[in-house]
């Protein structure tokens, strides 16, 4: 996930104006929902035309109404739609195509279904059958069919690149079949974890449309202009300023959505963005906004923001025995010890990211998988500075002898480099010499994949429902590569048979095992201190009360909130509605 | 003739140097396309293998395993040709560049094109009047001021038009966009309306800051004409003053100014970042930033082949103004 979008020219220019700031996401920042558990349940009930498994149905409300989002895009829109363009899937999966079910990243997975109306895994979990729901047409009046569902994904493995999920080479996805209403899937291996990423992140196309024409013959650069789906929303029309979204009138689900119209204009960035979220010109924002209370909650009662908390910000360190203090055990303990999290969270990020701890685990997003107790007993919970510049001395480092470390960061995340002063500060009373690089975005980007740096500021990943997600990508063997080479995700180089093994287990464990391989690979979080999380990445999402309700919250979390999140960005529309409308 | 002759010649053998520099220079940058889209996937949540990263570029039509030399005559042959291909930056993948620069240069060319064409108009006209009376009034005041106002960033300038004019819900003019969202393109007088009212704001903060370097060169090199032989010359002979300043000095101090205004002209095409920037306005200068940022070589190749030609276009279209105006340089060619 990425806070801190643009150039030093959008920093300079945040200096003037407070609503102005350098930073947040791009349009397609999506934090992969993921299925973990809630997938051993075997089958889910039909949603009566719900449209949230979690926070109960919403009630029945008169249509009409308009959301307007604001979310920095960087550059005008393309008016492409293709769900398998990763450029541009954020603003067609969830408004035009669905998922065969939600799955619920906020709620530890909470599933609801969506095309598919409940499924069946085979008891080894390497085949699973869906029963796709009856009377859903495509919005161009067309009924949708279990052939379509078959057809979407037997597409993908005849075109390597519409496989974003590398769902045909790293799930074991081998044949995907229909049979009356029903789509039976078959895997080489338990498929259990991937069930978030094939049931819940891929929408489903219309045959008929993509097997005839360009959409056949191109099936990855077709653009799509009028997307043709099941979705509550239909682009009508697309300009390269501002995207119009209208309600579906054949969508699924009786009497949804409630909103009739969304707008989505491309802000180029963040200022304007800003400023038209605080002055209520948009109502739906994932925004970073500076000094937010001052700059948007101030300016309307009815303003309001929540940021749940996703993934880690870390200090990753080169394990290559090449970078020789970085590769030593007791230096990354001694900087695990010296951190001060929670001031770090503070005077880095406002306290809007919350600190993170050395178990990786994203609190309280995750609480569920915490092992509170093992970081009380391993005494990362709290700064040590006495334990630092110990453990710093048994590496052969001290005041006559100091330890000099560069980290490399993105120019112009200012929230990074502001954590990184204090981290810096931080590191300076312990007697570590940390040189911060400001490197622009490319070569920050060569450095960090080709294992190029002593540490990093990052890594930038998305979730899914369990930790699981994140930690695999960070420290299963697989995701590494030698220095010199690109790594997959596994940038600090970690490799661990046991680890590995422990990974390898995740799928065929039922609930109660998956938390405890979670712990387990906690404790080796504890021991081996391959990264150094720091602050929590969060979604940001400001959202606007006064004509608008329905919103999800801190206390109804049924949707990741963000508009760039999909297909979470789905289940908020049906959710939203219009108080003026139901007068 | 000969002059004109060796300047095409000129023109041709720069237009080539340059292609060739806009060719390798993005791909001297640090970083290469397939690790862009890398980093861009792993933010979003996908996941994809570098083989697959590479079939992705390829259906694009970016072979990364293609020789350097390969690259070049390809991509020479398709900037003649006016075959661009399609972008594969990361949030403009698989559009055609020759649909990106259609959406951005209108507004472009309309907003930068129109203020620079004034602010070199009006810098000028002012800069003769101050120059013709120096010490007066207009002298006094005008060139001063526009001075200090150049010599404001001009986004300062924008940001502090929009919190004076753009900010709140009775604001007089609107503080982002080209046009108000849900507004349909037309030649309807509300939609070119609306389109205008978009543009007062970061038309007035570009014209006002370019405006002073106009004046001020005009003006001194006024005052220094007005000292030469042939204007006491014309005065000697009872020449109206009208016909003087326009006709004997004005036509000579304009010429130096001329190369410099051809070298604006051109670089209109490059937009002006900052400004685009601060008022959301979707011209060539963002597009530029981000086609950088994202390593979009064919976008970029095609952005700097526009700014090289224009640049060279313009400079050798003043060459030939100046070839008109001046009868020196005729006489030397």
């Amino acid at each position: 996930m990425r806070r801190m979008k643009g150039a030093a020219i959008a920093v300079s220019v945040g200096l003037l104006a407070a609503a102005c700031g350098g930073s947040s996401h791009n349009s397609s920042n999506n934090t992969g929902s993921s299925s973990p558990t809630g997938g051993a349940s075997g089958t889910v009930a039909s949603p009566n035309g719900s449209a949230s498994g979690g926070s109960g149905a919403p009630a029945s409300h008169k249509q009409g109404g308009t959301v307007t989002i604001s979310n920095e895009a960087g550059q005008n829109w393309t008016c492409q739609f293709n769900p398998f363009n990763p450029a541009v899937n954020s603003l067609s999966v969830g408004f035009v195509y669905e998922p065969l079910v939600y799955v619920n990243s906020l709620k530890a997975g909470a599933e609801t279904p969506m095309l598919a109306s409940s499924y069946k895994w085979s008891d080894d979990k390497k085949s699973i059958t869906f029963t796709i729901r009856d009377g859903v047409k495509w919005n161009d009046g067309q009924p949708m069919t279990a052939d379509d569902v078959a057809f979407t994904f037997n597409l993908i493995k005849q075109k390597p690149s519409l496989d974003l999920y590398s769902l045909f080479t790293g799930a074991g996805l081998q044949t995907v079949t229909a049979n009356g209403n029903q789509v039976t899937m078959t895997f080489s291996d338990n498929a259990q974890t991937y069930f978030y990423l094939f049931a819940g992140q891929v929408g489903i196309v219309p045959k008929h449309i993509w097997s005839t024409g360009d959409a056949a013959a191109k099936p990855d650069t077709w653009e799509d202009p009028n997307p043709v789906g099941t979705g509550p929303f239909m682009v009508n029309p697309c300009k390269p300023n501002n995207i119009t979204y209208t309600a579906n009138p054949n969508f699924w689900m009786p009497g949804e959505p409630f909103i009739k119209t969304v707008q989505y204009p491309a802000y180029l960035d963040n200022g304007p963005a800003n400023l038209d979220l605080a002055n209520g010109k948009a109502q739906w924002g994932g925004q970073y906004i500076p000094n937010i209370d001052a700059a948007y909650k101030a300016k309307n009662k009815d303003n309001n923001y929540w940021f749940p908390p996703m993934t880690n910000v870390a200090l990753i360190p080169n394990l290559d025995p090449s970078h020789k203090a970085t590769s030593t055990l007791a230096v990354r303990q001694a900087i695990a010890a010296a951190l001060d999290r929670e001031k770090i969270s503070q005077l880095g990020e406002s306290g809007y990211q919350p600190a993170a701890n050395q178990t990786g685990i994203v609190t309280p997003t995750f609480n569920k998988y915490f092992d509170s107790a093992a970081l009380a007993s391993s005494g990362y919970d709290k700064p040590n500075v006495d334990k630092a510049k110990q453990l710093l001395a048994s590496a052969g480092y001290g005041p006559d002898k100091p330890l000099k470390l560069s980290v490399i960061t993105v120019s112009g995340y200012t929230d990074w480099d502001a954590s990184l002063a204090v981290i810096k500060d931080q590191l300076k009373a312990i007697g570590i010499d940390l040189t911060i690089q400001d490197l622009e975005g490319q070569t920050y980007d060569d450095k960090l994949f080709k294992g190029n740096f002593d540490l990093a500021y990052g890594p930038q990943l998305s979730g899914g429902p369990s930790p699981y997600y994140e930690l695999r990508q960070l420290l299963y063997s697989k995701n590494s590569a030698p220095i010199g080479t690109d790594a997959s995700t596994n940038y600090e180089r970690y490799i661990n048979a046991d680890v590995d093994k422990l990974f390898d287990q995740y799928a065929t464990a039922d609930d109660a095992g998956q938390v405890s391989i979670i712990k387990q690979i906690e404790a080796h979080m504890i021991s081996d201190v391959p990264f150094i999380p720091t602050t929590e990445s969060v979604d940001w999402y400001q959202y606007n009360t006064t004509d608008l309700q329905g919103w999800p919250t801190k206390d109804d979390a049924y949707a990741q909130p963000a508009p760039w999140n999909y297909p979470d960005d789905e289940q908020v529309l049906l959710h939203l509605y219009s108080k003026s409308a139901q007068k | 003739m000969r002059f004109l002759l060796r300047r095409l010649g000129f023109f041709v053998l720069t237009l080539w140097a340059a292609m060739t520099l806009n060719f390798f220079i993005p791909r001297m940058m640090p970083g290469n396309p397939a690790q862009a889209i890398k980093a861009q996937l792993n933010h979003s949540g996908h996941i994809a293998s570098p083989a697959q990263l590479n079939a992705l570029l390829a259906s694009y039509g970016f072979d990364p395993h293609a020789g350097l030399l390969g690259q070049y005559l390809t991509y020479l042959k398709d900037m003649v040709t006016f075959d661009w291909g399609v972008s594969i930056g990361g949030s403009s993948l698989g559009t055609p560049v020759r649909k990106l620069i259609a959406q951005a240069l209108p507004w472009t060319l309309g907003l930068v094109g129109t203020t620079t064409v004034m602010a070199f108009l009006l810098g000028t006209l002012i800069g003769i009047v101050a120059g013709w009376r120096r010490g007066g009034l207009i002298d006094g005041v005008v060139p001063p001021v526009f001075v200090v106002t150049s010599a404001l960033p001009y986004f300062l300038v924008a940001l502090v038009a929009i919190a004076l004019l753009a900010n709140g819900p009775h604001a007089p003019f609107p503080n982002d966009q080209n046009y108000d969202i849900g507004l349909q393109p037309s030649w309807s007088g509300q939609f070119i309306g609306n389109v205008l009212k978009h543009a007062v704001l970061p038309a007035a903060s570009i014209l006002i800051t370019a405006i002073g370097g106009w004046i001020l060169t005009m003006r001194n090199n006024m005052i220094s004409t007005l000292g030469e032989d042939y204007v006491r010359m014309a005065r000697a002979k009872g020449l109206s003053n009208r016909r003087i300043m326009f006709g004997y000095t004005a036509r000579n101090a304009f010429l130096p100014n001329l190369s410099g205004f051809a070298m604006s002209l051109g670089f209109v095409v490059a937009g002006t970042i900052l400004v685009e920037y601060v008022f959301n306005y979707p011209g060539l200068g963002h597009m530029f930033y981000v086609a950088t940022a994202s390593i979009d070589y064919p976008l970029l190749q095609v952005l700097f082949m526009l700014v090289t030609v224009t640049v060279l276009v313009c400079v050798l279209l003043c060459d030939f103004a100046v070839f008109l105006l001046d009868p020196r340089a005729r006489a030397k060619g």
